[in-house]
């Protein structure tokens, strides 16, 4: 039997004893990377895109967005609007959910006018005749430096009359 | 504040990777492994500075990673049961000419390899090897026999 090199113990080195569970602790590790990867690809860290609607008499609103994005992502948020009725003034109007810590890229079409009201964002769209749709588009990127939940509302409004609103959540990955 | 935070994170997070990976995929470098080490580098990269063109972060980031290095350096050198997480232990895979398959095994090593890094060490046979170290660093240590 050779001496061994120094720095080497027989027992730990060759034989392995004490170290037979080092193996699994590194398989466990991986299969943890793993799991996050297939988490991402079911779409539970962003941003595969869901649609809350709310129907209400005069009219029903519909909005596609991603439920979770990550840090400078771009996006979008659909917006559709059919009118049951006839909408005067149509005003779609968001909490600052919807904007705070995102860059809004663009919206299309552009409303014929904006104003905070509250705090929140006043999207003035127009007269919706019955049976009229409009769809509306925001394109985002996520602020690098944003992160966690938030609750987005969207309240569609005739004048200042309700007409119908949703609720969601955001999910900001790091 | 949240780049240094992200720097800390990428360094853990690369830190870990490289631990769970195993040595021999990071004591070869393939020309595969080579072109995969610049893209992780880029991907890392965009995680820690995301749109931040400065030079504050640029100092805020590489400082991190830096300090974040010497501290793992200082706990090595501090404390033997943090070297043997931070680093592993070597393993024999290599006892007077006979390979220990049960150790190469683990490290997902073949015969094929030992022979070739023997090659690279100048030993025409596995034979002649007294001792062949898989060292922390990934690479193989032969000593031949006298």
């Amino acid at each position: 039997m050779a001496d061994q090199p120094d720095g080497i113990v027989l027992a730990r080195h060759r034989d392995l004893k004490g170290r037979g569970w080092h193996p699994w602790v590194r398989r466990a590790l991986v299969g943890v990377v793993a799991l996050v990867a297939l988490l991402a690809l079911v779409g539970f860290v962003g941003q595969s895109a869901s649609t809350t609607r709310a129907e209400a008499p005069a009219a029903s609103l519909a909005v596609n967005a991603p439920d979770g994005v990550r840090g400078g992502l771009l996006y979008q948020a659909r917006f559709t609007i059919v009118a049951h009725q006839e909408l005067k003034h149509a005003t779609l109007v968001l909490n600052e959910k919807w904007i705070d810590g995102l860059t809004v890229n663009t919206i299309e079409p552009s409303p014929v006018n904006e104003a905070s009201r509250d705090g929140n964002l006043a999207l003035e769209l127009g007269h919706l005749a019955a049976g009229a749709r409009y769809v509306l588009y925001l394109d985002y990127q996520v602020n690098p430096t944003t992160v966690g939940s938030r609750t987005l509302r969207a309240e569609l409004e005739d004048g200042e009359q309700p007409v119908a609103s949703i609720t969601r959540s955001l999910r900001i990955w790091p | 504040m949240d780049i240094v935070l992200r720097a800390a994170f990428a360094f853990a997070f690369i830190f870990f990777l490289t631990r769970i990976v195993g040595r021999r995929e990071l004591g070869s470098l393939e020309p595969f492994d080579l072109i995969l080490l610049i893209v992780l580098g880029d991907l890392v990269q965009q995680g820690v500075t995301q749109s931040d063109y400065s030079v504050t972060g640029l100092v805020l980031a590489a400082g991190t990673i830096a300090l974040m290095q010497v501290a793992v350096s200082y706990l090595n050198f501090r404390s033997k049961r943090v070297r043997t997480v931070l680093d592993g232990e070597p393993i024999v895979l290599i006892e007077d000419g006979r390979v220990l398959t049960r150790n190469v095994h683990r490290e997902r090593l073949t015969r094929h390899e030992l022979e070739q890094q023997a090659r690279l060490s100048q030993i025409d046979s596995l034979d002649k090897v007294r001792w062949a170290v898989l060292e922390t660093s990934g690479q193989i240590s032969f000593i031949p026999k006298q």
